[in-house]
């Protein structure tokens, strides 16, 4: 009874999250509520028990990277790279693309993709300006590459966090696992935009001059506090690297490089506290109870068990079915419910057959299809709709299907090209 | 003083009237704001400083320091956004409606209505009721140097 309540409860949370009907973070803490008020959750299995309740580490690790992020983007480096970028390619906009989804991929993966597109996306709207090219292709395809680029590492993407803190899993398991995949995929990408944007590579060659006028030095505010970023931002990531010797959890390290760049940034609280997104962790709080009842009840485990009897024995099945299943419903509704509801399920499935003990596939196949999904349309990733918000702002609006025309074709190439990747290299 | 005595000629212009050439009536003029009608009736004020936000690229509003990096030629160039847009097209998503006394309001009653809806300009109106034929603009400069005496 309680199960079948508890079920009841998520499908119509579920559905107000996925048409957007009321503010998801509403929608989550409402959930939450209702799951603690019928009685499913008491206050050690909501607070303290990260498999029925709020996972902290998430929580964390996302609080100390927004701290991070608020203080570094005072610093203008990303304005900087953007435009070095764009006078290093000459004004060629085939080249321009290239550079700035690479930045783009590369400060994902190092950072969050959200921010680095909300960084990003004014730059390339001046690059273009200049160049005198319609900027919607680039934003696009800065999109894209985010979502590529954070999937390489644990703290790139939230779907992410939410798998590391459930399976265990730290920092250099992603980069070791997901990077190899996620730098050939960037490769197509990047070979594959060529005839994707095709028609937005006509620029006028007399306006090449006017990029190069550009002056990135005035972009950094700070220098100082530059050098001082980049020495902190340095050493969480040689936090997380080490996580195995120093046994120092990612969501600790994150906290403790969040509070020494404070300490040493001299700036004003409100300057980095602006930063942080309430009610995206407060979106993660409600979830993760909701999840947590599923799991109190029951159903998380009987989903897994008649899952694993589905591909009782056939991993290759089970993984190209998680992937692109994942991929599908990513594409749909927003990646982190999905990840946040079938983590657990995975999670139970792989203790249910001693089989699948100890192979991480499965969570590959779950990160690199939610992650690489999220492309497929305007609204599966976060990224996705904060370029189109930034595009639609700036005189630039691009349709849902404008969008998804160029975002599935990307997703369909780079998931399909994840499944020889995992069955060469796991199966 | 009535407002009738304090309104004083004030340029109008439509809403569907060039930018380009209503800025430069702000400008000549030096003016607070200006009134924008629609069909000969009062409908709002355009704020000096929303057409100058206008003339700032979206991506420097998203970005202030990406104005640093732009060089002074180009940054002398802003005004080039005016080119064949209206001035519907300046006008904020919000815009703040033109506020109107009557022929016979008095000074206290327009300062009131200035710091209430913080504007600058305020239309005098034959029938405020209908908002009506507007007779004039008072001016917060105007309205000042009444109640100052100003020489």
């Amino acid at each position: 009874m309680s199960a079948a309540f508890a079920v009841t409860v998520f499908a119509v949370a579920y559905v107000f999250i996925a048409t957007e009907w009321v503010g998801r973070v509403k929608v989550a803490l409402v959930g939450a509520g209702v799951m603690i008020a019928a009685g499913l959750l008491d206050a050690d299995q909501v607070f303290f028990e990260p498999e029925t309740g709020v996972d902290w580490n998430v929580i964390f690790l996302l609080l100390g990277m927004m701290i991070v992020v608020g203080v570094l983007k005072q610093t203008g480096v990303f304005e900087y790279m953007a435009i070095w970028a764009a006078k290093r390619a000459r004004g060629d906009p085939y080249r321009v693309l290239v550079l700035l989804c690479l930045i783009t991929a590369v400060a994902s993966a190092a950072l969050d993709n959200v921010t680095t597109v909300l960084l990003i996306a004014p730059v390339t709207l001046l690059v273009c300006d200049r160049i005198g090219v319609a900027p919607v292709p680039f934003l696009i395809a800065e999109a894209l590459a985010s979502n590529i680029g954070g999937a390489a590492t644990l703290i790139g993407d939230p779907p992410n966090i939410i798998i590391a803190s459930r399976a265990g899993l730290g920092f250099n398991d992603f980069l070791v696992n997901l990077g190899p995949i996620v730098i050939v995929l960037l490769v197509v990408f990047v070979l594959v935009s060529r005839l994707l944007f095709r028609s937005a590579f006509v620029a006028d060659p007399e306006r090449v001059d006017e990029v190069m006028r550009l002056n990135e030095r005035e972009a950094i505010a700070d220098s100082r506090l530059l050098l001082r970023s980049g020495v902190v931002l340095a050493l969480i990531m040689a936090g997380f690297v080490t996580q195995s010797l120093t046994g120092l959890e990612p969501a600790l390290v994150a906290l403790l490089g969040a509070g020494l760049l404070v300490l040493i940034s001299g700036l004003e609280s409100s300057a980095y506290l602006e930063e942080i997104e309430w009610e995206t962790l407060l979106f993660f709080a409600g979830l993760f109870v909701m999840v947590g009842a599923l799991v109190a009840t029951g159903v998380v485990e009987e989903l897994a068990v008649r899952l694993a009897e589905l591909v009782a024995g056939n991993l290759l099945l089970a993984v190209v079915v998680l992937l692109f299943a994942s991929a599908i419903l990513s594409a749909i509704v927003d990646n982190i419910p999905y990840v946040a509801t079938m983590a657990p399920v995975v999670a139970a499935v792989m203790a249910s057959d001693p089989e699948l003990q100890g192979q991480t596939v499965l969570w590959w196949a779950l990160a690199l299809g939610a992650d690489l999904g999220g492309n497929a349309t305007a609204i599966g990733a976060s990224a996705n709709v904060v370029v189109t918000g930034i595009a639609k702002r700036s005189g630039h609006p691009i349709s849902f299907w404008e969008f998804t025309k160029y975002g599935l074709v990307i997703a369909t190439i780079t998931v399909t090209l994840c499944v020889p990747y995992l069955y060469l290299r796991y199966l | 003083m009535q407002a009738a005595e304090l309104a004083e000629q004030y340029p109008l212009v439509d809403i569907d009237a060039d930018a380009l050439e209503a800025t430069r009536i702000l400008a000549r003029g030096r003016l607070p704001g200006l009134v924008v009608t629609e069909r000969g009736r009062p409908y709002a004020v355009l704020a000096g400083s929303q057409v100058v936000k206008f003339l700032v690229p979206d991506y420097v509003q998203a970005d202030p320091s990406l104005a640093r990096v732009i060089d002074e030629p180009a940054a002398d160039r802003i005004a080039a956004r005016l080119r064949g847009r209206t001035v519907r097209e300046m006008m904020p998503s919000k815009p703040t409606k033109l506020p109107s006394v009557d022929r016979d309001d008095t000074t206290l009653e327009i300062a009131a209505l200035m710091a209430r809806e913080h504007t600058p300009v305020v239309a005098v109106v034959r029938d405020k009721r209908h908002n009506l034929e507007i007779l004039g603009v008072v001016t917060a400069a105007r309205l000042l140097e009444q109640v100052c005496h100003v020489e």
